[in-house]
């Protein structure tokens, strides 16, 4: 039976063993001179050892099944929404895309009416660049027109 | 009231989001941007703001400083290599811009960057490095330093702003040229490393001159030579590595101001012209001296002289550290 | 002492003098926006505001700069109780312990605690360092690589106090967070570890796209889309300050939060971060209630709290006392006063008395002013609590993203940012908690430095942790500690099992 721990424990040892395949290449050195892999192999020994016994110990956890995922569109959209954000940031620039990206979390996540969607997100985009852009001297990258 | 308010926040409003005056002929028609890729308080954002005031000043443009910092400089300096080369966007560089793609080289890794992606405009500053000591150390003179440094090869240590940088590598110069073996103690940046000096963890550092200066005169620190062609105005008893016999050991902190090799060469010109009158500019003076800087202006031929020469030493060193062995 | 409350009358009048106390001021209310807003902390803020204050007089610059740094502090707290961002990296801990006092309807009690317990250690560490600067400084320079990685070995200990679930599993998030910390250019080296070619992550993730990304992203994934939004208990106005119970349990932790946090302030490197997670550690330690801690414990606030406030203090008492660079933020302000032709080093507090003095005085009007500021201001932020979250979230994400990109102008930080976001989203829903990460990424590296500088430094030979007095102190209360508790763990096993021996008793 699929427990939480059993799975979180397998997903850290998996995790540990990936660590411990990409710190091949670097150099292990010795105890009296560590090299660059020293402390990420012996970190992710201790990780392999943790993982493995959170899944041993795993079988009293409550199932994966009784866990609930019901917020996992919403989740799936707002991280939609933030990716979309960096990738947008430095080539539309700042003001555009934070306005594209709260019109969607707004208009299309949220549902609220489109006035307020709009309303809202160009007066965040604007009042955020103008607060730390123009007045704190932050600087915030700027897309095509200068937006 | 808040009629006022809310015209002014539209007017303000209209302003931020209008797009810019259609670009004119002459250049700059917006703002220049100088990349400092060292973190705020250092070496090369000191440098860079008195040289921005002085060059808008001379541009009657708005001319502005970035900190884009990591990778001991690498950030930065990758970013102004990629950048658009229409002039406004300059690094200003140290003198580990020659440094960094050799140790990438040394790791087999695709180099952040080339120094032939960019295109110098000028040299501000050369620092030489300077040796110290704690001054409850037994050496008086640099003689007395690499006679120890012989007789116990390995056993003094020196601390650095971190491996392969700039104060790493002008006492690796110094190792070779008077054959000696030190032992090096990376830290993370310049401040660290003084600290370590100053809390005795160490027994030497090479430094630039601004940083240790005032603990020099309050006698924590003693200076015992420099890397520099010349004597540092600020110590004039300290002697040069060149006067004591060791001409291999010249290493200096520079800053340079570069811009991306594809720069059209008539923004080049005005660039360059710009900077010859910034670095005469009273106010820049006086900034540079309040952080003890002294002023090195090179341009054209003599700046890619020198930064060859220089490049040339570092690659060189670089590649005699080579890898550090990890038995 | 004559003398000394001589130069400080000086200093008061240097300081109350209406331009220097504007720009006291001034610096306050920028370092509580940049402290509100999430993932800018103290050092952006002064780095951004460095050039502006070239064509100032000396004293009036430092002072705003300083007013901005430990007005960051302050305004950490804001973001860290009312939604559960930690406003820098400091203001980790007291997100745990405060966002549970704001579901629970007490927040406005933490704000306040927070603000009162930052003044109380704001002022009396700066009577700290008014009084013991130079000794302090010198005994804080002894710190050298063998010393800093005993002292980071306690804040590991630390990571094993930190949790209120299974111990096994916060340890793995340790390691986790430990292994997260190793990726960048290895100093001792200059192999790139972990970092595939991304320029970006040659100095680390970053604590700050870690800490905003693990708390605050994960915070609205998680409940963002819940069918029944979150339920917070809107005070009422007489239940907005705390109430005399609380005020109690905040003394002591107030009290002990504030020499913690200086004595770790006073120690030359990034130690800020690690005054706040020993508090933490501590208080639950010391309470007579640790299974509250988690759930909205006082001294959970108040500790940490005071603990990040005088460590700004102690950052400066190398810096003035000895012209030594003790951090990134003492690095700049020390850049900023040679900008202005002072010279920082072992004798600038007799060369410049007027400024050392005038500091230390703003330091105190600053600390009143920021709390004048605060208090009154409690109520307006619960009331941020009432806006509808569908609105509060994308407001708080767009604050995140502009937070985490205006550090370093640096797009990755946002993608680390969201990775982390998501990392924190699916170990919540596994039951694990996240501070540990953030802990282990900010002390991974510092550890792992500080354990081969001091080999480097003793050729190889372990014996130089016990050779050097202060790391073999260091070392041997740590020790003494992990014996402590593991006494106390047999203890509670054999604890347990007489109290079940006596249930079966009873119940025959």
């Amino acid at each position: 039976m699929l427990t939480v721990d059993r799975v979180a424990g397998a997903g850290l040892a998996v995790f540990a063993l990936v660590v411990l395949w990409q710190s091949r290449v670097l150099p292990l050195g010795s105890l009296a001179n560590p090299g660059p892999a020293y402390m990420p192999v012996a970190l992710a020994m201790l990780l392999l050892i943790g993982g493995l016994a959170i899944a041993v110990l795993g079988r009293d956890a409550p199932a994966l099944r009784s866990l609930g995922f019901d917020e996992w569109r919403h989740a799936v959209a707002i991280f939609a929404a933030c990716a979309f954000a960096a990738l947008a940031l430095e080539r539309l620039g700042y003001r555009l895309t934070i306005f594209l990206a709260l019109l969607f979390l707004l208009g299309v996540v949220e549902r609220k009416r489109p006035v307020v969607a709009v309303v809202f997100a160009l007066a965040f985009a604007a009042g955020t660049y103008l607060l730390f852009d123009t007045l704190l001297r932050v600087p915030l990258p700027r897309g095509p027109f200068g937006l | 009231m808040i009629a006022v308010r809310v015209v002014l926040f539209v007017v303000l409003a209209l302003v931020a989001l209008s797009p810019p005056a259609i670009a004119q002929d002459t250049f700059p028609s917006r703002p220049i941007t100088i990349v400092a890729p060292f973190p705020p308080g250092g070496v090369a954002d000191l440098t860079a703001r008195p040289v921005a005031a002085a060059m808008e000043k001379a541009l009657k443009s708005p001319v502005g400083v970035v900190n884009k910092t990591g990778a001991a400089g690498a950030v930065g300096m990758q970013s102004v290599a990629v950048a658009k080369p229409d002039g406004y966007t300059l690094l200003l560089a140290l003198s580990s811009i020659s440094i960094i793609p050799e140790a990438d080289k040394i790791f087999d890794r695709k180099p952040a960057f080339t120094v032939d992606q960019f295109a110098p405009i000028a040299l501000i500053s050369a620092d030489p490095t300077v040796l110290v000591v704690p001054a409850d150390k037994p050496w008086k003179t640099a003689k007395d330093f690499i006679e120890d440094a012989r007789n116990r090869p390995g056993q003094i240590s020196y601390s650095s702003s971190g491996i392969y940088g700039t104060l790493h590598m002008a006492m690796e110069l110094l190792s070779h040229a008077a054959g000696i073996k030190l032992r090096h103690v990376p830290h993370a940046g310049a401040g660290p490393a003084l600290t370590a000096i100053l809390g005795g963890h160490v027994d030497a550092l090479a430094s630039g001159p601004a940083v240790v200066l005032p603990h020099i005169k309050a006698g924590k620190l003693r200076a015992l030579a420099g890397w520099g062609d010349k004597r540092v105005a600020a110590l004039p008893d300290v002697p040069t590595f060149k006067e004591l016999g060791y001409p291999d050991a010249e290493f200096y902190i520079w800053a340079g101001l570069f811009a991306p090799k594809a720069t059209p060469e008539p923004v080049l010109s005005k660039l360059r012209a710009t900077v010859r009158e910034a670095v005469n500019d009273p106010d820049f003076k006086t900034a540079m001296d309040k952080i003890e800087t002294p002023i090195a202006f090179k341009q054209g031929e003599e700046f890619q002289r020198f930064f060859d020469a220089d490049a040339r030493r570092l690659a060189a060193g670089v590649r005699k550290v080579g890898r550090i062995e990890t038995k | 002492m004559l003398e000394t409350l001589h130069n400080l009358a000086v200093g008061f009048s240097v300081a109350l003098s209406p331009p220097v106390l504007l720009y006291a001021f001034v610096g306050c209310v920028i370092g509580t926006l940049v402290g509100v807003l999430p993932g800018v902390g103290p050092l952006a803020g002064i780095s951004l505001l460095l050039p502006a204050t070239f064509g100032m007089d000396a004293t009036r610059a430092i002072v705003m700069l300083a007013g901005i740094y430990y007005g960051a502090m302050y305004g950490g707290s804001t973001t860290s109780i009312l939604m559960r961002i930690p406003g820098e990296a400091a203001s980790v801990m007291t997100c745990i312990d405060g966002y549970a006092m704001a579901r629970k309807g007490r927040a406005g009690a933490a704000l306040a605690i927070a603000a009162v317990g930052s003044y109380v250690a704001g002022s009396a560490s700066v009577i700290g360092l008014m009084l013991l600067a130079p000794p302090l400084a010198a005994f804080a320079l002894r710190f050298g690589p063998p010393e800093y990685f005993a002292l980071l070995l306690f804040g590991l200990l630390v990571l094993a106090y930190m949790s209120s679930g299974s111990m096994l599993k916060s340890l793995a998030m340790a390691a986790l967070g430990l292994l997260l910390g190793m990726i960048g250019i290895d100093q001792m080296s200059g192999y790139f570890r972990f970092a595939y070619g991304v320029v970006e992550l040659g100095d680390g993730l970053g604590v700050v796209p870690v800490a905003v990304g693990l708390f605050g992203l994960a915070e609205i994934l998680a409940t963002a889309g819940q069918a029944v939004p979150p339920k917070v208990i809107e005070p009422r106005l007489r239940e907005l300050l705390p109430s005399r119970a609380e005020w109690r349990d905040a003394a002591a932790p107030i009290g002990r939060g504030t020499v913690l946090g200086f004595l770790v302030g006073i120690i030359p490197g990034s130690a800020h971060i690690i005054s706040s997670f020993v508090s933490y550690a501590l208080e639950k330690k010391l309470s007579k209630r640790p299974e509250e801690f988690g759930h909205g414990a006082v001294a959970g606030v108040a500790g940490p709290e005071s603990a990040n406030n005088s460590a700004t203090s102690g950052a400066f008492v190398p810096m003035l006392a000895l012209g030594v660079p003790s951090g990134p933020i003492p690095a700049v302000m020390l850049a900023a006063m040679m900008v202005h032709g002072v010279s920082p080093g072992p004798l600038l507090i007799r060369q410049q008395p007027e400024l050392f003095w005038g500091f230390i005085a703003s330091m105190y009007v600053g600390n009143l002013v920021l709390l004048i500021l605060n208090l009154p201001l409690v109520g307006l932020f619960v009331n941020l609590l009432r806006v509808p979250y569908p609105y509060l979230y994308p407001a708080i994400l767009t604050f995140s993203i502009l937070g985490v990109y205006a550090v370093n102008g640096s797009v990755v930080d946002v993608w680390i940012m969201l990775a982390m976001g998501v990392l924190g989203y699916i170990l919540r829903k596994l039951g694990f908690e996240t501070a540990p990460i953030v802990l282990g990424v900010v002390l991974a590296p510092m550890i792992e430095l500080a354990l081969r500088q001091s080999l480097a430094m003793s050729d190889g030979h372990y014996a130089i942790f016990f050779q050097r007095p202060i790391a073999a102190a260091l070392l041997a209360v740590g020790l003494g500690m992990m014996l402590l508790s593991l006494r106390s763990f047999i203890r509670r096993g054999l604890d347990w099992r007489a109290r079940m021996a006596l249930a079966e008793k009873g119940e025959s």
